[in-house]
């Protein structure tokens, strides 16, 4: 297998949905304090489903790319089946991710969760959380 | 030249001017053809390649800002496509955001045998043991300042690691350099807040060692803890020389950051050579168009000519000044020296990430309620 799968490599390269919502509905944040990853996803949420989505990540190619894919397959559904995605899912969304990567995977699925979790509760995330 | 070091580094000037000119040319060539966003850059700024004929050209080189590796934008500075791209090396600084430096195949043969060939003519070490005052690239595989130390560790028979989840114990650092006694020359590598944690260790339980005739230690990373500690290298040497027995001729020093493959390393007259393969332009802090002449203290430019993956080309956050007067050790070019971080910069290198996970843990660890003993019966 290539260091990259060719839906990183895409994502990394050409990343979809990047940015912030001014007056998101639910905004969740998931950093790693020891490597530097980060993303954070702030999004619209209209009778349930996900109307809009943004990211915004720092980090490694495999983390910029997870953040680009997520907003991609989260926009149009409801916001609760993010609940389901486990890592195997994320992953799967990536095209596949070599050993070193798949720290993006645990990124992905605990800031997708976050996001349901902060919108069901009505939180905020105004600093990075610990990613475990 | 990268496989020639006792040379590379001892060039006539006039030779070592027209082979960096030369280098440096050919590196901004390529770029301004393959990368789209330096081509813009450089349209904007009207240069050629043809334009660099002397060294004093060089100054016309557009530079990318070193913050712009932190953006997460970052992949528009990429020449190579992420398909070629073999090592991502990152550091994170006081500011939480990572800045990554993503080295292409090329790039990474390159430098590895750079580094390598810079390690055999600085320190000469081909054998001992090292004690690594780090965490081990397992732990930490794209944190710079280990992989520059990794390269290190294979011109060793034999090594250890010893901060391990983000923890130092100096009994076992101790332990360590106690079984290699008598069997390996004892090397102790790390970043200088490290080493001097080391140091008061023995200092606070007045241990003195005497390490062996060819021991060295060799550091990387901030003299300026995040805390705002400034560490004293006069100190640092004559402590090292008082507990380590390790004179400070064999102290070494080196200065590099991970968005570039320069590595100055330091000769025993404690000078760090730039290689012949880069070239550091001072700049003035009010205005970074302009470069300053050896001896003056300004904005630190390195411009890199091993790097394919991405122009090379970076204005740091740095600053300091170069020397090209000859230096004792006989070797010719430049050296460097840094004097602080630019005002207004974030503290950001591996050596401060790691000593800021380590105190966190620490306060952590001070912090913690004492569990009550399980009652007996």
């Amino acid at each position: 297998m290539a260091r990259y799968s060719p839906t990183v490599v895409d994502h990394f390269t050409n990343p979809r949905n990047a940015g912030e919502l001014e007056d998101p509905d639910v905004r969740a944040f998931i950093g790693n304090p020891v490597c530097g990853d980060q993303i954070m996803l702030t999004a619209t949420v209209t009778d349930g489903t996900i109307t809009e989505i943004r990211f915004r990540a720092h980090g490694c190619a495999a983390s910029l790319a997870t953040a680009s894919v997520l907003t991609e397959a989260a926009q149009g559904l409801p916001i609760t089946d993010l609940e389901q995605w486990d890592d195997a899912y994320v992953t799967s969304l990536l095209g596949g991710l070599g050993p070193d990567q798949r720290h993006v995977a645990t990124l992905g699925r605990q800031v997708a969760h976050r996001l349901v979790r902060n919108h069901r509760e009505g939180v905020d995330d105004e600093a990075p959380l610990v990613c475990s | 030249m990268l496989g020639c070091p006792e040379a590379a580094f001892r060039q006539a000037d006039g030779d070592w001017q027209a082979s960096v000119t030369e280098a440096l040319r050919g590196a901004f060539a390529q770029h301004a053809e393959e990368n789209a966003f330096y081509r813009a850059q450089c349209e904007a700024a009207g240069v050629r390649a043809e334009d660099f004929a002397a060294l004093s050209d060089l100054v016309r080189i557009p530079l990318l800002p070193v913050r712009m590796f932190k953006q997460p934008d970052a992949h528009v500075l990429m020449t190579a496509p992420l398909t070629d791209v073999e090592l991502e090396i990152r550091s994170t600084g006081t500011g939480g955001v990572p800045s990554v430096a993503r080295r292409d195949t090329t790039t990474t043969s390159r430098v590895l045998t750079a580094i390598f060939a810079q390690y055999r003519e600085f320190f000469g070490i081909g054998n001992g043991a090292g004690l690594f005052l780090c965490p081990s690239t397992a732990e930490t595989p794209e944190m710079g300042m280990v992989k520059a130390f990794n390269v290190l560790n294979g011109l060793l028979d034999d090594h250890a690691y010893v901060v391990r989840d983000y923890a130092f114990d100096p009994e076992e650092a101790l332990g360590r350099l106690d079984a290699w006694e008598d069997r390996m020359t004892r090397h102790i590598i790390g970043p200088p807040f490290l080493v001097g944690r080391l140091l008061r260790y023995l200092e606070m339980e007045d241990i003195t060692l005497k390490l062996d005739p060819g021991s060295h230690v060799i550091t990387l990373g901030g003299w300026k803890r995040y805390t705002g500690e400034s560490i004293s290298r006069e100190e640092f040497n004559a402590k090292i020389e008082k507990y380590l027995g390790i004179p400070a001729a064999n102290v070494r020093d080196m200065y590099g950051m991970i968005e570039s493959n320069m590595l100055a390393m330091e000769c025993e007259q404690h000078r760090k050579h730039v290689p012949p393969w880069s070239y550091i332009s001072i700049r003035d802090v009010e205005d970074t168009d302009v470069e300053l002449a050896p001896g003056k203290t300004g904005v630190i430019a390195l411009l890199d000519a091993l790097n394919t993956g991405y122009p090379g080309f970076i204005l740091s956050e740095d600053v300091g000044e170069v020397d090209h007067t000859p230096c004792p050790c006989g070797r010719t070019g430049q050296t460097v020296s840094f004097r602080r971080r630019l005002q207004g910069a974030e503290l950001g290198c591996c050596a401060v990430s790691i000593e800021k996970f380590i105190d966190s843990q620490e306060i952590v660890a001070e912090c913690e309620v004492p569990q009550a003993a399980p009652a007996e019966g």
